[in-house]
C-alpha cells in the first residue's frame, strides 16, 4: 500500500505549500477572526436592542447567514463584492477585487453571524445587576457596555470564540471552489501537477489535524485559567 | 449597475435540453436532501455508538472514542471528502480500488460516507454530553434493579439523553444539510452545484444564487418546524419542554 | 431632597406601585420596609430612573426623574446606589472599581481619583484590599467596597436596596456599622431593609409598603410603638420575633 509513497514530492513542495498556501490561510483566518468578532459584537448589540427597527434586521441577517452553506456564500460574495465596490465608489464598471479581498469579505461577514450568537450569549450571561450598578454610577450606555459588560462578556466567551476561530481556520479550505491558492489549494495544485494525490492530500490532512488539535488543546488549557471569580 | 436581470431564466431550458433551469435546481435539491438524510442516519448510528462508549466506565474504549472524535473534528470536511474520494481507492487493493472508481454515483456514496463520519464525531459529543447531564443516580438505579449495562443505556439513559439533546441535534441536522454543498467539489450535483452550473451557463448570476438561497432558507424553516413538533411529541410531562398543564388538587 | 408624588407603575397589566407619595428631606434617613412583593425594591429603583414609571412624579434636588429631557446619567452620578448583590465589577480590582466612574463620568484626574478612593477605603476599613479583586473578598467586604464606590462620586443622597439581605449573619454588622456612621455624618439616605435594629438606631422615618402601596409613613418611634394599620402590625410582629 505504501510501497510507492513519494515523500519527495511533499518535501519539494514544502516552500510552495507553506509560503504561498499556509500564509494565505493563516492571514485569512486571523483577519476574518478580528473582523468577524467586531462585526459580530455590533450585531449582538443590535439584536439585544429594544428598538425593533434595529434588532429585526440584525436577527434577519444572522438567521440568513446561518441557514445557507458557506460554499454558496463564497460564490455570492465573489460576484457581489465587485458590484458593491462599484456602487460605493461610484465607478463605471464593477471593481476588480482580488481573491484575498473577496475571501476576506466573505469570511468576515459570514462568521460574524456565528460570532454574534456567541457574544449575544456572553452579554446575556452577565447579571443584570452589573448594568444597573454601572448606570447607577452615572455611566452612559456606551460607557456601561465598553467598560463593564463587554469586557466581562468577551472574557467569559473567549474559549468559545477561539473554538469558532479554529472552525474558521478549517472553513478557509473551502476557497478551493474558486481555485484560490490557500494551503489546500496549493496541495491540490501540486497533487494534480505531479499526479500525487495520495501523498499531498494525506499530508494536507495531517497538517490541518496537527494545527487544529494543538490549537484546541491550548484553548482547553486557557479555559481553566481564565474564569473570572465572582 | 450593468447587470441584466432576467427572472424568467428559470423557465428557459437548460443546456441539457430536457429540464428548465428551475427543474435542474429542484433536482439538485433532491440530491441535497437525499445526501443529507443518508449521511444523518449514518451519523446518528455511529455517533450514538461512540458517544455511549465514551461514557462507559472502561478507560480504553473511552480513549479510543476520544481519538475517533478528535480525528474527525480536526480535519476540514473538504479534506476528509478528498481523502475518501481520491485517496481511499488508491490505498485499497487494486480490485477494490477499481470497483470504487467505477461506481456509478460514486460522488453520492462518497459524500454520504464522508459527511456521515464527519458529523458522527459531533453527534458523539452531543450524546456524551446528554448522558453525562443525567443525574448519576439514574445509572445506579437502573443497575440496582438488575438491568445489565446495555439494558440500562437502552431503557433508561438514552431515552432521556436524546430528549435533552434534541435542540443541539436539530442544529447538527441543519449543519448536515448545509455541509452537503461541500460535495460539489467531488462532483455531486446537489443544489449549490446546480446553481453554480446555472450561473456558468446562463450568466444570470444573482437569479441563480437567489433561488438557491431561498430554497435553503425554506428547507431550514421546514426542518426547524418539524423538529419542534418532534420535541413537543417527545416531551416528558413536567420535566422538559412543553408540559401538560399542572393538575390542581 | 427626594420627593415622590402619586407614583404608579405597571408591569404589563399588573400594577406594582399604586399612587406612592413620600419624601426624604436633606440629611434625613428613611427606611422602607414591607413583605416581599410589596414593591419596595421597585420603588427605590424608580428614584434614580433605573426602573421607569408610568404615572406620578419623582424629583431629586428639584430635577424631575421621569422627564424625557432630564440627563439621566448626569443625575445618577449625583445619587449613590448600593445593591443587594453588591455588583462590584469582578474583572476590575477594588481600586479600579472605585476609580472607574470618577474618571469616566466625573472627569476627575487619575491621581485625585485614587486619593479619594484610598480615603474612602480607609473610611470603610478596607485600606489593604485596594489591589485585590472582588472575587477574593468576603460578602461583607464587597458590600463595604460597594458603599465606598458609591461615595466616591460625592453623592447628594444614597439609595440602599436591601444591602444586607445577601450577607451571612456574621457579616451584617460590619456593613450596618458603615451605614450608621454615614447617617451620623448627615447623609440623606433611603434604605430598603429588614434590619429593624438599624431603623431604630438612625432612621428618622419609617415607610411601610404592602402590595404596591405605602401603607404607613411615620416617625420611627411612632412606627414601632403605635403602628396604625393592621398590616403593619402583623409585619412587625413577624419580624420582631427574632
Amino acid at each position: 500500500m505504501f510501497a510507492n509513497f513519494d515523500f519527495d514530492v511533499i518535501i519539494r513542495s514544502l516552500p510552495y505549500l507553506f509560503y504561498d498556501g499556509m500564509t494565505f490561510t493563516l492571514m485569512l483566518t486571523a483577519m476574518a477572526t478580528v473582523g468577524g468578532i467586531i462585526v459580530g459584537t455590533l450585531l449582538a448589540l443590535m439584536r439585544l436592542s429594544s428598538m425593533r427597527l434595529i434588532s429585526l434586521p440584525a436577527a434577519g441577517y444572522v438567521n440568513l447567514m446561518r441557514s445557507v452553506p458557506l460554499v454558496l456564500m463564497i460564490f455570492w460574495f465573489y460576484f457581489l463584492v465587485p458590484f458593491i465596490g462599484q456602487w460605493i465608489t461610484g465607478a463605471a464598471r464593477p471593481i476588480q477585487v482580488g481573491a484575498f479581498m473577496s475571501s476576506l469579505v466573505t469570511f468576515t461577514l459570514f462568521e460574524a453571524a456565528y460570532y454574534c450568537e456567541i457574544m449575544r450569549a456572553g452579554i446575556q450571561s452577565i447579571p443584570r445587576g452589573q448594568m444597573a450598578a454601572a448606570q447607577a454610577l452615572g455611566m452612559t450606555y456606551a460607557q456601561t457596555m465598553g467598560y463593564v459588560v463587554l469586557p466581562q462578556a468577551f472574557r467569559n466567551m473567549l474559549p468559545v470564540l477561539l473554538t469558532q476561530t479554529i472552525i474558521l481556520f478549517q472553513d478557509t479550505s473551502l476557497v478551493y471552489v474558486l481555485s484560490i491558492t490557500d494551503f489546500l489549494g496549493a496541495a491540490s495544485k501540486v497533487a494534480q501537477r505531479d499526479g500525487r494525490l495520495v501523498e499531498m492530500y494525506l499530508f494536507a490532512a495531517v497538517v490541518y489535524f496537527i494545527i487544529s488539535f494543538v490549537a484546541s488543546q491550548l484553548v482547553r488549557r486557557l479555559q481553566s485559567r481564565i474564569a473570572i471569580v465572582r | 449597475m450593468n447587470y441584466n436581470w432576467n427572472w424568467s431564466i428559470f423557465f428557459e431550458t437548460s443546456p441539457d435540453g430536457v429540464h428548465t433551469y428551475l427543474e435542474t435546481l429542484l433536482l439538485g435539491t433532491g440530491w441535497t436532501l437525499m445526501t443529507a438524510l443518508a449521511a444523518w442516519c449514518l451519523a446518528l448510528l455511529l455517533g450514538s455508538l461512540v458517544g455511549v462508549v465514551r461514557t462507559m466506565p472502561y478507560p480504553w474504549p473511552v480513549r479510543l472514542g476520544q481519538a475517533y472524535v478528535e480525528l474527525f473534528r480536526n480535519i476540514p470536511l473538504l479534506v476528509q471528502m478528498f481523502l475518501w474520494y481520491f485517496v481511499l481507492p488508491e490505498l485499497l487493493p487494486a480490485a477494490a480500488g477499481d470497483w470504487l472508481k467505477q461506481l456509478p454515483d460514486a460522488s453520492f456514496y462518497t459524500a454520504v460516507v464522508a459527511l456521515g463520519f464527519y458529523t458522527s464525531a459531533r453527534v458523539a459529543e452531543q450524546v456524551r454530553a446528554g448522558i453525562l447531564s443525567l443525574a448519576r443516580g439514574q445509572r445506579f438505579a437502573a443497575l440496582a434493579l438488575g438491568l445489565t449495562l446495555p439494558q440500562a443505556y437502552l431503557y433508561v439513559l438514552l431515552p432521556m439523553a436524546y430528549r435533552i439533546i434534541l435542540p443541539p441535534l436539530t442544529s447538527e441536522f441543519l449543519n448536515v444539510i448545509k455541509n452537503s454543498a461541500v460535495a460539489l467539489t467531488i462532483g455531486l450535483m446537489e443544489l449549490t452545484a446546480r446553481a453554480r452550473a446555472m450561473q456558468e451557463m446562463s450568466f444570470q448570476v444573482f437569479e441563480a444564487f437567489t433561488a438557491a438561497t431561498v430554497i435553503y432558507i425554506l428547507i431550514n424553516i421546514a426542518v426547524t418546524f418539524a423538529m419542534r413538533w418532534v420535541e413537543r411529541r417527545a416531551a416528558v410531562p413536567g420535566l422538559i419542554g412543553a408540559a401538560a398543564p399542572a393538575a390542581t388538587h | 431632597m427626594i420627593t415622590l408624588s402619586q407614583v404608579s407603575k405597571w408591569y404589563q397589566d399588573f400594577q406594582v406601585l399604586k399612587d406612592c407619595s413620600t419624601e426624604v428631606a436633606k440629611g434625613e434617613v428613611v427606611v422602607v420596609c414591607g413583605p416581599s412583593g410589596s414593591g419596595k425594591s421597585t420603588l427605590i429603583k424608580c428614584v434614580n430612573g433605573l426602573e421607569p414609571f408610568q404615572k406620578g412624579e419623582i424629583k431629586v434636588a428639584g430635577i424631575p426623574v421621569g422627564d424625557r429631557k432630564t440627563d439621566l446619567p448626569k443625575l445618577r452620578a449625583r445619587i449613590g446606589m448600593v445593591f443587594q448583590h453588591f455588583e462590584l465589577f469582578p474583572h476590575l480590582s477594588v481600586m479600579r472599581n472605585l476609580v472607574l466612574a470618577q474618571i469616566k463620568v466625573l472627569g476627575r484626574g487619575k491621581e485625585e481619583s485614587v486619593e479619594r478612593g484610598m480615603r474612602l477605603l480607609e473610611r470603610v476599613g478596607l485600606r489593604e484590599q485596594a489591589d485585590k479583586f472582588p472575587g477574593q473578598l468576603s460578602g461583607g467586604q464587597q458590600q463595604r467596597v460597594a458603599i465606598a464606590r458609591a461615595l466616591a462620586m460625592d453623592p447628594i443622597a444614597m439609595l440602599f436596596d436591601e444591602p444586607t439581605s445577601a450577607l451571612d449573619p456574621e457579616m451584617i454588622n460590619e456593613v450596618l456599622d458603615v451605614m450608621v456612621a454615614l447617617a451620623k455624618d448627615g447623609m440623606t439616605m433611603m434604605v430598603v431593609t429588614h434590619e429593624m435594629g438599624f431603623a431604630r438606631k438612625v432612621a428618622h422615618r419609617v415607610v411601610f409598603m404592602d402590595r404596591g402601596e405605602i401603607v404607613e409613613d411615620a416617625a420611627t418611634a411612632d412606627f414601632f410603638t403605635q403602628p396604625r394599620s393592621d398590616r403593619a402590625q402583623i409585619f412587625l410582629s413577624k419580624i420582631l420575633q427574632h
